[in-house]
């Protein structure tokens, strides 16, 4: 268990670590360009992995709905977007900023398609959220 | 360490940080269920592939367009920092095994959630990869304390009923 939790844990940092290496790119090159590489050299990577490990791509892939193709783009706007804002507003503000707008839009798009939610809590949640993000707009 | 200051956020930072968020709760709903019918791996695989399609189309249109940007810094960015795409490829794979775990989603997200806020902290403290060096302040904390917060009630309360 505890090596799951590391896991968890790492994924996490690995997060971070990604948006600081692809702002760092993005300072010699371009945002754009930043996002293109994080996602060609991630392909390559998983590409390797996916040949060593076997089963990259199971039988029943060719049956999902025509739009699982565009989670990808929908990622290099996202990648394109920490790696401007990383270097502008730091790497906690960008952290804090990016985890708030997906905890609230997951909330609404729970409420929209009638997922199961103890509506008290999220609503206290995204009121939490809320303060804390006007907090980072503060002037000095 | 660089010359350039990072700022407070302003609203145009606000709005494409949060927005940027909300886009990531769309992706992860859309690489789930590629990931459903095809698996973790091929999931992340596939995203990375139509990712890297989409930066190249982009990049040419706006290359037809116009002259490409001048850099914020001068001189090549090092080897290293090219390799944030491979973090980003483990991330995937870690917390696709963690979530089958006792831990579930909610382990899962919370724990992702605490690296990322602790990484972030030591990276503005120290200025870590070549990135400003930015002073964390009272306000940082409560913004920390709040929006963490205001995310675990959501995580291990709000989900669910």
């Amino acid at each position: 268990m505890t090596l799951f939790i590391a896991y968890a844990l790492i994924a996490g940092v690995l997060v971070g670590l990604s948006r600081q290496l692809n702002g760092r790119l993005a300072m010699s090159t371009s945002p754009l360009i930043a996002s293109f590489w994080n996602h060609i050299v991630g392909f390559v990577f998983l590409t390797v992995l996916g040949l060593v490990l076997g089963n990259l791509i199971l039988p029943g892939a060719a049956d999902a709905p025509w739009w699982v193709y565009l989670g990808g783009p929908l990622g290099v706007i996202f990648v394109t977007a920490g790696s401007w804002l990383i270097p502008r507003i730091g790497a906690v503000n960008s952290a804090l900023l990016v985890i708030g707008g997906q905890m609230v839009s997951g909330v609404l798009f729970d409420l929209a398609r009638g997922a199961p939610m103890t509506f008290w809590a999220s609503a206290l949640g995204v009121t939490l959220i809320l303060a804390g993000v006007a907090l980072t707009q503060r002037s000095r | 360490m660089s010359s350039i200051p990072a700022q407070r956020p302003k609203p145009l930072h606000l709005l494409a940080a949060f927005a940027s968020g909300g886009l990531l709760t769309f992706a992860v709903f859309i690489n789930a269920e590629a990931g459903r019918y095809g698996g973790a791996l091929y999931s992340s695989w596939l995203a990375h592939g139509t990712g890297t399609l989409a930066a190249i189309l982009v990049l040419a249109l706006l290359r037809l367009r116009q002259r490409p940007a001048e850099p914020s810094v001068s001189g090549k960015a090092p080897l290293w920092a090219y390799l944030g795409g491979i973090s980003g490829a483990a991330t995937v794979m870690l917390t696709s095994t963690s979530v089958n775990t006792p831990l579930a989603l909610a382990g899962t997200l919370a724990l992702g959630l605490a690296g990322q806020v602790a990484f972030s902290l030591a990276a503005d403290q120290w200025g870590l990869f070549g990135l400003p060096r930015r002073r964390l302040t009272g306000r940082d904390a409560g913004a920390v304390v709040l929006i963490v917060a205001g995310s675990l009630l959501i995580i291990f309360l709000g989900m669910g009923s």
